[in-house]
C-alpha cells in the first residue's frame, strides 16, 4: 500500500460555463471564466509556490508567495487572487519573481522553527526547499518561538510557533465548517490564530477537525501524528457514524492507523469531517472489544469463551431445537444499520433461506421505516430524492424534526453554506435548535409546534398554499395523478385543517404557518429536510406523506436544489433497507407476496421463500413473550439500550431460549445472550455503506479482523450449520449477487465503485453511473400520488399525573447508545445524559439547575441531572439516549407509528421531580397480561384512525393489515379480539379481510 | 472621566440601542467601552449572542483596535502624539518626559491632526496644541 | 456684532474655546460664531470682528490679550499689536486659490442659510435636475482625482459603480485622515461639513445609491460632533433622506467611527471596519465599485475628493481642469505641518514647487534652524532633501521623483533630525499598525526595524544596508496594500537621500 495525494489546485474550481484561453509559461490552456491564474496553472501542470492557498476554501492573497507577472500589466499580484482572462500572457518563474519569492520565504525562516515536529508536513520547509532557500539572513530577535502550546484538545494540539498565520484555519472554520470558532488576535506582527482568547476546549470550537485539516503546518496537527508518527500507507473508506457517510484516507504507519483524514474527492463530504468521524474511531481498537465467541447455557451463567465452531455449533443447535419445538417461525434475525450492505444481505439471505421465514427486521424500524413507507406511497420508492450538493442550489430550506448540527454536522455544515449565501431557513422543532440562530444563520421562521403535531402543521402549511392559490399547477398537471390531487385538494381545504383551527393542538401561531407556508411556496427551488423528529410519532408515516404532499404541491421534486430528503441516522440505514431487511420485502423495496420478485431468489438460492411477511422487531417482543418466538440472533444492535420500552424489551429477551448477539462489545443486550459472536469494526470490513443521499461508498479493510472472520463469514457459517450451506470469498462476490437480484443495484459492483469512487442508487442500464437527483421526468411510480394525511392526536398525551411532554435526540459529540463515542475521548464534551427542562417548569417543581431530577413515565422511571433552558418551551422536556446508566428509554412507550411500528419516541408524557439521589435507580415497570393481543387492537385502531373516512377506508385498513402483519397476528385479530374494543372502521375492515380470504 | 457601573442589564440596554445597525460589533463595543470605561470580559459573549457572531469573531475585533481597552482606564487620559510631524517638534522628548511623570495614563497618540501646532495630545478628550509637560498637568484633572 | 472664533480643533488646542468665553464674558451684544479656521493656523486663534468694511482679523489671540483688544476698540477694527487688517487681503490667504476649502473658515459651519449664501448647494440642485451619465461625464471631465493618495480618477470610479447591478449601493467616504502631517479633511469637515454631504449626495445620485456612511476617526471627536450636527439638520431640512430637496432620490447619512487603526484608511479595510470586523485588507479583485460594503457595489472617495465635487458641479468641468498642470487637474489642499513657521492649509493648482510651498507660505521652520528634510505624503510618503524643493507638487511629477503626493501633508524637518531614526520609525509604525494579514508587512515591518537597529548600532553595516534594500524590494513588490507596499518609501528615501545617516557611525549630532 502507498500513499494516496490529493492533489491541491490552489483555489476553488470556477462554476462559469464561459471558457478563457491563456498562456502561462508559454503553455496555452483552456479554463472556465474566474478560475484564478493559480488554479489554470496547477492544470497545466504548473505548480506556483503557496501557503495560505488551497482548493478548498476561497483565496486569501496574504502569503504572497505565488506572486506572478502578467505581460502588459504593473506589478506581481498573486496568481490565487487573479482571474484569468483571455489572451493573458502569465510567467511564473523569473529572476524578479525568484527573489520575491526568497524574499518572502526568508521572512518566514526568521519566525519559525527551524524544525518542525511534523516533519515533512509542514509546508513552510517544503516550499523553502522548493524555491531553493533554507535560511533567513535577518538576525530576527523578536520572534514567536517561545509560546506556549495549547492541548486542551484531546485530539489535537496547537502550536502557535510553527503558525504562520495564514488564515487557513481560520476560514476553514468559516468558510467550511461554518462555526466561526476561529479568529485572529491582535494585528500586525502580534497576529496569531486564536480561540477567542480561550483554550481550544474552552472556545466555540466543535473538533471538526477542518482547522488541522486546513493547516499547512504543524501547528495545528493530530495528537496521534505527533506520538505514532508520520503515516506510511493509506486506504480511502467510509465512516461508521451518521448517514452523511463521509470517505475518509485512513492513513496508516504500519498495522497502526494515524489518523483519519476526509477525503477531498467524497461525494458526501468533498474533504469535510466532524468531531466522530474525524477522531472518534478508537473504539474499534479498544480494550472492551470482545474477539472471541462466547456461550452460556443460561443468561445466569458466566460466558465461556469457546471456538468459532463450537460457538456456531452451539447456536444452530439451539435454534434448530427451538423450530422443532415450536415451529418455523419461532426464530428469526435483526440486521444492523451499522453493518455493511453485504452483511445485511446476507443475513436478511440467512433468514429467509435457512430459516425459512421472514422473521428479519432491521434497527431501521426505530428510526425511518416511516420514510420507506411513506415516499415509497408518495413516489414509488423509498428514498431520499436527491444528493447533498443539492441543498448548495435551494432558495428556502424547510428543517422538520431534525437537528444537523448534532446528528448530521458535515451535512449541516453544506446547509449552512447556502444559508449564508442567502437561502432562507424555515425551522419546525419544538426545540430552539441551533439552526434557529446560530453565528451566520438566522432562520426566517421558527415554527415551535408540541411534540406530536408535525401533521397539523404540515397540514397547515398545505392547507395556506393550496387556499391562497400558491399550488403549483403546471408540475401537478404534468407529474401526478390528477385523482389522488383532486381528493387530496379537497381534504387538505377543509377548515379543519386551517393553521387557525389546528393552532390549538400545534400552538404555532396561525399567521407564522402562512408566512412560512408562502415563502415556501415562493421559493424557486423548496427543498424539505427532515431526521427523526418526523418518523418517529404515532403518525410518522402520515407525515412523511404530508411531507412528500407539500413538496408536490410546490413543484418541489425533480432538479437539483428541491427535493424530499430524509437525514438518516446510522451509516447504512439506507442501505439495510435496502437490502431487504424489512419483514415485508426482499432487497430493492418488494413485497414478499410477488411471486415473480420470489421467483428470482427461489431460484438463485434454491429454496421456496415464504410469501408471507414476517415479523417486526416489536411483534418479535410480543411474541417472545407469549412463548411463540424464542430464538434471535441479533447484529449489531443494542435492542435492550435502543429500543423504547426498556422493561418491554427486557421481559421478551428474558423469555427467549436463544439470543445470539454479534457485536463488538458486550452491549446491553448481551446480558440476555446466550451466544456472543465477536463482530468487527468498520476499519476491518470490506463492503460497502449507502448514506442518506443513496450514495454507495467502499469500505475497505484498513486493518486485519480482530477475530480472525469476516462478520458475514459468520453469519454463512451459522446458516450452514442450519442447513443452509453459504459461503462467499470477498465482499464483491455479494455485492454481485445483489445487483443479480435487485434492479435498482444491477449497474453495481465493487470493480465499477472503485473506478468512480461511489454511486448513487438507481444505478443500472439506464443510469449506468448513478442518479443524484431522482424523479427527473417522472416518478420512480410514473405519477405522483397525493395521499390525504388526516391528523390524528396521539394517545401518548399530557395528564394530571404526566403533564410534561418529553422528546430525545442526540448531541454532537455522543452517537446514539453510545458504544462507540463513550469509548473515546469524546467523553470530554458530554458525560452523562442531561434533562433538558424550561424555567417556569423548574421553578413550579423546586428544581434547580444542574440538580438530580427523578423522570418518570407511565412505564418507567430514571434520574438524571437537570439543565434549565430556554431551547426548550415550557411544557417540553429532552434528553438524550447516549448512556445506559440513565437508560431513557425505560421512560418511552410501546406506542409508534400506525404503519410502521416505527416507535413513538419523540412523544412521552412525563412528570419530573427533584431527587436526592444521583444516576443508576432506574426502575422498570412489571409486564404482563396479553401483550401481544393489547398491541393487535391498538395497532388496528391506530391503522383505522389513519385512513380519511370519506373513501371506503374499511378496504384500506384490510388491505394494510394483510400487506405487513404475520399471519399469525391476523389469525389472533380475527379469532381472540374483543371486537368491542376496536373502532368501527377497524370492525368493518375485519369483516372485509374475511370476505377477501 | 466618570463611567457606569456595568451590569449585564446595563450592557444589553446599551446593546438594544444598536439593534437595527447592520455589522455593528465594532459599535458595539466601542458603545460598551464609552458606557462603562472599558470592554468587560463579560462584554464578548453578549456582543457575539447579541448581533449573532461567534465570540472568536467578537474577541478579533476586541483585539484589533488599539482604541478599545480591556482593562478599566486610568483617570486621565493623555494621549500624546508620536507621529512624524509632532517628532518634527520634539514630541519624542515631549512623551519620554510625561511617561516618566505621569505613568501609564500616558499613551503614544498617531496622529491629532493638528500636525501644525505641535507637539499635539489628547487629554481627556481635549486636544492641546504646542503641548508641554505643564500644560498638559494643568489639563489633567 | 459678530465675532468669529475658530471652533477648529487646532484652533481649539491652542486656546480658542477660551478665548471665546472670554469675548462672552466681557464683551456686551456679541454674538460669537464659532467658524471653520481659515487654515493660517500659526495665527490662531484668529478672531475676526465683522465690520462694514467686511471682517478684521486679529491673532493669535489668547485670553490675556482681551483686555488690551477692548480697549483698542477691536470690535470697531482698532489698531492692535495683534491686527492682521481684513481677513480677505491677508496676503497668506489672499495669494491661495481655493475651491474646495472656500467657505472654510468663512461660514458659520452648521448654518444652512450661510452655507447657501456661500454657493451651496448649487451643485446638489444641478445634479438632481441632470442625468446620472451626465453627471459623471461632468466629474469625469473636470479630471478630479482621488485626494485620498491613490490619485484615480473619481468619474470612472463613478461610472463602474453606476453601471453595476444591485439592490443596494453605497457611497462611503474615507475620512480616516490618518496620516501624519495631513488635517485637511478634518478642517474641511469642522469648518464646512455640508459639503461634504453635498458632494456624497451628489455621487448617490449619479450612480444611485441610497445609504452613504462617512468612515471617521476616533482621533477626531470635534469632526465627529459637528458632521453629526449638520447630517441632522441636513435631514430635518429635507435635503437628506426619503426625497433630496423634494426629488424622487433617497439618501441616508451616517457616521461611523474608527477605533484607531491607521490602516483603516485603506480603502478595503476601511470597508471590514465599517462592517464592525477586524480593520483586515481584502485582496482585490472583487474592486470595491462591484463588491463594496457588504458585498454592495460602493463608492470610496476621500473627503477632499467628494468635497472638490460640489464647486465642479456648480462651475462646471472646464473652471474645475483650467488649474493644475499635466494630468493633474485643480487643485490640490496642501497642508504645511511640522516644525513650520507659518503652518496650516495652502490650497492651490497642482504645479506648485516644494520651495514655494515649504519656504514662500511656510517661512522655513519654526525652530529657525536650516531646513534638512521634508516628508510629503504622509508617514509611507518620501524624505526629500531641500535639493528637491524645485520639483513641482503634482502627482507625475513627485512619483518622477522618487516620491508620491499622497494626501498633500508636507512635514518639515529641521537639521537636528536623524533620517535613520525616521526609517526606523517609518517600519516600527508599519509593524504596529499592520492589519496582519500579508506576510511582508507584517514580518517584514519587524525585520525592517531590527535590520535598521542593526545599522544604527553599526553592526554589518553593508550586509544589512543590502538586506534592508531587499526587503523594501520584497515589501514593495509582494505587499497586498499600499500599507506594506509604500513603507519602504520613506526608508528608501531616506537611505537615498540622507546616506550620511546610515553610515553605522554616531550620529552627526
Amino acid at each position: 500500500m502507498t500513499m494516496i495525494h490529493e492533489h491541491d489546485f490552489g483555489t476553488p474550481a470556477s462554476n462559469k460555463s464561459e471558457q478563457v484561453s491563456l498562456e502561462i509559461d508559454g503553455t496555452s490552456i483552456t479554463v472556465p471564466a474566474d478560475t484564478s491564474i493559480m488554479r489554470a496553472a496547477s492544470m497545466a501542470g504548473i505548480d506556483i509556490p503557496k501557503l495560505c492557498s488551497t482548493d478548498r476554501l476561497k483565496a486569501f492573497g496574504s502569503c504572497r508567495l505565488c506572486v506572478i507577472q502578467v505581460d502588459g500589466r504593473n506589478g506581481t499580484p498573486s496568481s490565487c487572487t487573479t482571474p484569468v482572462a483571455d489572451g493573458m500572457k502569465v510567467v511564473t518563474q523569473s529572476e524578479k519573481l525568484d527573489r520575491l519569492r526568497k524574499g518572502v520565504m526568508e521572512l518566514y525562516l526568521s519566525d519559525h522553527p527551524a524544525e518542525c515536529a511534523t516533519g515533512d508536513e509542514c509546508e513552510v520547509h517544503g516550499v523553502a526547499k522548493k524555491i531553493g532557500i533554507t535560511t533567513s539572513r535577518y538576525a530576527a530577535t523578536t520572534t514567536h518561538l517561545d509560546l506556549a502550546k495549547d492541548e486542551s484538545n484531546p485530539y489535537f494540539t496547537f502550536d502557535s510557533t510553527e503558525c504562520i498565520v495564514c488564515n487557513r484555519c481560520v476560514r476553514a472554520c468559516d468558510e467550511v465548517q461554518g462555526t466561526f470558532a476561529l479568529t485572529i488576535e491582535n494585528r500586525g506582527f502580534e497576529a496569531r490564530v486564536s480561540s477567542s482568547g480561550t483554550s481550544f476546549i474552552e472556545s466555540e470550537c466543535v473538533s471538526c477537525g477542518a482547522c488541522v485539516q486546513a493547516c499547512p503546518t504543524g501547528a495545528l496537527t493530530e495528537k496521534t501524528l505527533l506520538t505514532i508518527g508520520a503515516p506510511t500507507s493509506s486506504v480511502i473508506t467510509t465512516c461508521a457514524y451518521c448517514g452523511v457517510g463521509c470517505s475518509f484516507k485512513a492513513e496508516m504507519r504500519g498495522d497502526k492507523l494515524v489518523r483519519m483524514v476526509p477525503l477531498k474527492d467524497g461525494g458526501a463530504n468533498e474533504g469535510h469531517s466532524c468531531v466522530k468521524g474525524r477522531f472518534a474511531y478508537g473504539y474499534a481498537t479498544h480494550s472492551d472489544r470482545i474477539t472471541k465467541p462466547m456461550i452460556r447455557n443460561a443468561i445466569t451463567d458466566p460466558w465461556k469463551e469457546v471456538s468459532w465452531e463450537e460457538a456456531i455449533s452451539f447456536a444452530a443447535t439451539g435454534l434448530k431445537k427451538i423450530q422443532a419445538e415450536s415451529g418455523r417461525n419461532a426464530i428469526g434475525g435483526i440486521t444492523s444499520s451499522r453493518c455493511t450492505n453485504e452483511e445485511v444481505f446476507v443475513v436478511q439471505k440467512m433468514v429467509r433461506a435457512a430459516f425459512a421465514n421472514n422473521n428479519v427486521d432491521t434497527c431501521a424500524r426505530v428510526c425511518h421505516s416511516p420514510t420507506g413507507y411513506g415516499l415509497g406511497q408518495a413516489f414509488g420508492t423509498s428514498a431520499g430524492t436527491q444528493d447533498f450538493e443539492s441543498v448548495e442550489h435551494s432558495d428556502v430550506i424547510m428543517l422538520i424534526g431534525a437537528n444537523p448540527t448534532s446528528a448530521h454536522p458535515v451535512f449541516a455544515s453544506r446547509m449552512k453554506k447556502a444559508l449564508r449565501k442567502g437561502a432562507q431557513l424555515i425551522v419546525v422543532d419544538p426545540r430552539v435548535i441551533a439552526l434557529v440562530r446560530t453565528p451566520g444563520v438566522v432562520a426566517a421562521h421558527h415554527l415551535q409546534l408540541m411534540p406530536g403535531t408535525n401533521v397539523a402543521v404540515i397540514n397547515a402549511l398545505a392547507h395556506v398554499i393550496v387556499t391562497e392559490g400558491l399550488a403549483k399547477k403546471d408540475f401537478i398537471d404534468t407529474r401526478c395523478e390528477e385523482k389522488s390531487f383532486k381528493e387530496w385538494e379537497a381534504f387538505i381545504s377543509l377548515p379543519e385543517n386551517s393553521p387557525e383551527t389546528l393552532e390549538a393542538s400545534s400552538r404555532v401561531p396561525a399567521e407564522e404557518i402562512r408566512k412560512a407556508a408562502r415563502l415556501f411556496a415562493s421559493a424557486p427551488n423548496g427543498s424539505i429536510y427532515y431526521g427523526l423528529g418526523v418518523t418517529e410519532h404515532s403518525q410518522g408515516s402520515t407525515m412523511v406523506m404530508g411531507i412528500a404532499n407539500l413538496a408536490m404541491v410546490t413543484g418541489n421534486i425533480g432538479r437539483k436544489g428541491v427535493g424530499v430528503n430524509p437525514l438518516r441516522g446510522q451509516n447504512n440505514v439506507q442501505g439495510s433497507c435496502d437490502m431487504g431487511s424489512f419483514p415485508h420485502e426482499l432487497p430493492g423495496y418488494r413485497h414478499i407476496s410477488n411471486a415473480d420478485t420470489r421467483k428470482i431468489f427461489d431460484d438463485k438460492w434454491g429454496v421456496t421463500l415464504d410469501a408471507e411477511p414476517g415479523m417486526r422487531i416489536p411483534n418479535m417482543f410480543d411474541a417472545a413473550i407469549a412463548g411463540d418466538y424464542r430464538g434471535l440472533y441479533v447484529q449489531g444492535e443494542d435492542i435492550a439500550q435502543s429500543d423504547p420500552n426498556t422493561s418491554h424489551v427486557h421481559a421478551a429477551l428474558r423469555a427467549m431460549d436463544m439470543v445470539i448477539v454479534q457485536d463488538l462489545f458486550l452491549n446491553e443486550t448481551a446480558k440476555f445472550a446466550h451466544v456472543f459472536l465477536p463482530g468487527t469494526s468498520f476499519l476491518e470490513k470490506d463492503g460497502t455503506f449507502t448514506n442518506a443521499e443513496r450514495r454507495i461508498n467502499r469500505v475497505r479493510p484498513v486493518m486485519k479482523s480482530a477475530t480472525g472472520k469476516s462478520e458475514y463469514e459468520v453469519t454463512c457459517d451459522l446458516a450452514t450449520a442450519m442447513g443452509y450451506p453459504m459461503s462467499y470469498s470477498s465482499g464483491a462476490e455479494i455485492m454481485d449477487e445483489i445487483a443479480a437480484t435487485t434492479p435498482t443495484f444491477a449497474g453495481v459492483s465493487f470493480k465499477k465503485l472503485d473506478e468512480v469512487g461511489s454511486l448513487q442508487w438507481p444505478c443500472n442500464e439506464a443510469n449506468p453511473e448513478g442518479t443524484p437527483t431522482m424523479h427527473l421526468e417522472t416518478f420512480m411510480r410514473g405519477l405522483g400520488q397525493f395521499n390525504r394525511t388526516p391528523y390524528v392526536a396521539t394517545d401518548e398525551k399530557a395528564t394530571r399525573k404526566f403533564p410534561l411532554l418529553l422528546t430525545t435526540g442526540r448531541v454532537l459529540s455522543q452517537y446514539n447508545v453510545g458504544a462507540q463515542t463513550r469509548r473515546t475521548a469524546n467523553n470530554i464534551w458530554h458525560t452523562e445524559d442531561i434533562l433538558d427542562l424550561h424555567e417556569s417548569d423548574a421553578q413550579l417543581r423546586g428544581i434547580a439547575d444542574g440538580s438530580w431530577v427523578k423522570l418518570s413515565s407511565r412505564v418507567g422511571e430514571t434520574i438524571m441531572r437537570a439543565r434549565i433552558t430556554d431551547e426548550v418551551p415550557a411544557g417540553v422536556v429532552y434528553t438524550t439516549f447516549h448512556f445506559p446508566e440513565s437508560g431513557a428509554n425505560v421512560i418511552t412507550t410501546d406506542f409508534s407509528d400506525w404503519a410502521t411500528n416505527c416507535p413513538e419516541y419523540k412523544v412521552t408524557a412525563v412528570e419530573i421531580s427533584p431527587s436526592a439521589q444521583g444516576p443508576g435507580a432506574m426502575i422498570e415497570t412489571h409486564i404482563d397480561g396479553d401483550v401481544q393481543l393489547a398491541s393487535i387492537i391498538r395497532m388496528i385502531n391506530q391503522i383505522a384512525a389513519n385512513f380519511p373516512v370519506s373513501d371506503a377506508p374499511e378496504v384500506k385498513v384490510a388491505h394494510h393489515i394483510v400487506q405487513f402483519w404475520t399471519p399469525v397476528m391476523i389469525e389472533r385479530l380475527h379469532k381472540d379480539v374483543d371486537k368491542s374494543l376496536l373502532s368501527p372502521i377497524a370492525v368493518k375492515a375485519l369483516e372485509v379481510m374475511l370476505v377477501t380470504q | 472621566m466618570k463611567y457606569s457601573a456595568w451590569s449585564q442589564e446595563a450592557a444589553l440596554d446599551v446593546l438594544a440601542t444598536l439593534r437595527e445597525e447592520k455589522g455593528a460589533v465594532l459599535m458595539a463595543l466601542q458603545a460598551l467601552q464609552k458606557e462603562f470605561g472599558y470592554v468587560h470580559q463579560e462584554d464578548v459573549a453578549l456582543v457575539a449572542n447579541f448581533f449573532n457572531n461567534s465570540r472568536a469573531d467578537v474577541h478579533g475585533v476586541l483585539t484589533f483596535y488599539h482604541d478599545l481597552l480591556t482593562e478599566p482606564p486610568t483617570e486621565n487620559q493623555i494621549s500624546v502624539c508620536v507621529a512624524e510631524a509632532c517628532q518634527a517638534v520634539g514630541s519624542r522628548k515631549l512623551e519620554k518626559d510625561l511617561k516618566a511623570k505621569f505613568g501609564k495614563e500616558v499613551h503614544d497618540g498617531y496622529c491629532f491632526g493638528n500636525c501644525a501646532l505641535g507637539p499635539s495630545a489628547m487629554v481627556n478628550g481635549a486636544i492641546l496644541g504646542r503641548a508641554s509637560v505643564d500644560s498638559i498637568a494643568k489639563a489633567r484633572v | 456684532m459678530k465675532i468669529y472664533v475658530p471652533g477648529d480643533s487646532a484652533a481649539i488646542s491652542v486656546g480658542a474655546d477660551e478665548v471665546a468665553q472670554a469675548i462672552a464674558a466681557k464683551v456686551n451684544g456679541a454674538t460669537i460664531i464659532r467658524n471653520g479656521s481659515r487654515g493660517a493656523l500659526w495665527l490662531e486663534p484668529m478672531v475676526e470682528i465683522e465690520t462694514d468694511k467686511g471682517r478684521t482679523a486679529y491673532g493669535p489671540v489668547s485670553v490675556s490679550d482681551i483686555d488690551s483688544l477692548i480697549a483698542a476698540d477691536f470690535m470697531h477694527g482698532g489698531a492692535h499689536p495683534l491686527s492682521l487688517g481684513e481677513s480677505e487681503k491677508i496676503e497668506w490667504l489672499a495669494s491661495q486659490d481655493r475651491v474646495t476649502f472656500k467657505r472654510v473658515g468663512i461660514i458659520d459651519p452648521l448654518s444652512l442659510a450661510d452655507y447657501e449664501a456661500h454657493g451651496g448647494l448649487v451643485g446638489l440642485r444641478r445634479a438632481i435636475s441632470i442625468n446620472s451619465a451626465e453627471i459623471i461625464e461632468e466629474v469625469t471631465q473636470s479630471g478630479v482625482r482621488g485626494r485620498g493618495g491613490a490619485g484615480f480618477p473619481a468619474g470612472i470610479k463613478w461610472k463602474t459603480v453606476a453601471g453595476a447591478v444591485s439592490d443596494q449601493k453605497y457611497i462611503c467616504c474615507n475620512a480616516d485622515e490618518g496620516d501624519s502631517g495631513t488635517f485637511a479633511d478634518r478642517m474641511l469637515i469642522e469648518g464646512d461639513p455640508f459639503t461634504l454631504i453635498e458632494g456624497m449626495t451628489i455621487a448617490a445620485i449619479a450612480v444611485g445609491a441610497t445609504q452613504g456612511i462617512v468612515y471617521l476617526r476616533s482621533e477626531y471627536p470635534y469632526a465627529i460632533k459637528i458632521l453629526q450636527k449638520a447630517i441632522d439638520i441636513a435631514h430635518a431640512f429635507g435635503w437628506l433622506g426619503s426625497s433630496i430637496l423634494g426629488s424622487n432620490f433617497a439618501f441616508d447619512l451616517k457616521i461611523r467611527v474608527g477605533a484607531g487603526s491607521y490602516v483603516c484608511g485603506e480603502e478595503t479595510a476601511m470597508l471590514e471596519s465599517i462592517e464592525g470586523k477586524r480593520g483586515v485588507v481584502r485582496a482585490k479583485p472583487p474592486l470595491p465599485a462591484l463588491e463594496g460594503l457588504f458585498g454592495k457595489p460602493t463608492v470610496i472617495n476621500n473627503v477632499l475628493t467628494l468635497s472638490t465635487i460640489p464647486a465642479v458641479m456648480a462651475d462646471g468641468a472646464d473652471a474645475y481642469k483650467a488649474r493644475g498642470v499635466g494630468r493633474s487637474l485643480g487643485t490640490q489642499v496642501f497642508q504645511l505641518a511640522g516644525n513650520i513657521k507659518r503652518g496650516g492649509i495652502v490650497e492651490k493648482p497642482f504645479g506648485i514647487s516644494i520651495e514655494e510651498v515649504v519656504n514662500g507660505y511656510g517661512g522655513g521652520t519654526l525652530t529657525g534652524e536650516p531646513i534638512r528634510a521634508v516628508q510629503i505624503g504622509g508617514p509611507l510618503g518620501a524624505y526629500f532633501g531641500t535639493d528637491k524643493f524645485e520639483t513641482s507638487l503634482d502627482y507625475e511629477s513627485m512619483l518622477a521623483a522618487g516620491g508620491m503626493l499622497g494626501h498633500g501633508g508636507i512635514v518639515v524637518f529641521d537639521d537636528s533630525v536623524d533620517l535613520a531614526q525616521q526609517a526606523r520609525f517609518a517600519m516600527a509604525f508599519c509593524a504596529l499598525e499592520s492589519c496582519g494579514k500579508c506576510t511582508p508587512c507584517r514580518l517584514g515591518s519587524t525585520r525592517g526595524v531590527e535590520t535598521i537597529d542593526l545599522i544604527i548600532q553599526g553592526v554589518k553595516v553593508d550586509e544589512n544596508k543590502k538586506l534592508l534594500l531587499d526587503l523594501c524590494e520584497v515589501m514593495t513588490d509582494g505587499s497586498l496594500c499600499a500599507m506594506g507596499g509604500l513603507t519602504p518609501m520613506p526608508v528608501k528615501s531616506a537611505m537615498i537621500n540622507f546616506p550620511e545617516d546610515f553610515t553605522g557611525e554616531v550620529s552627526r549630532r
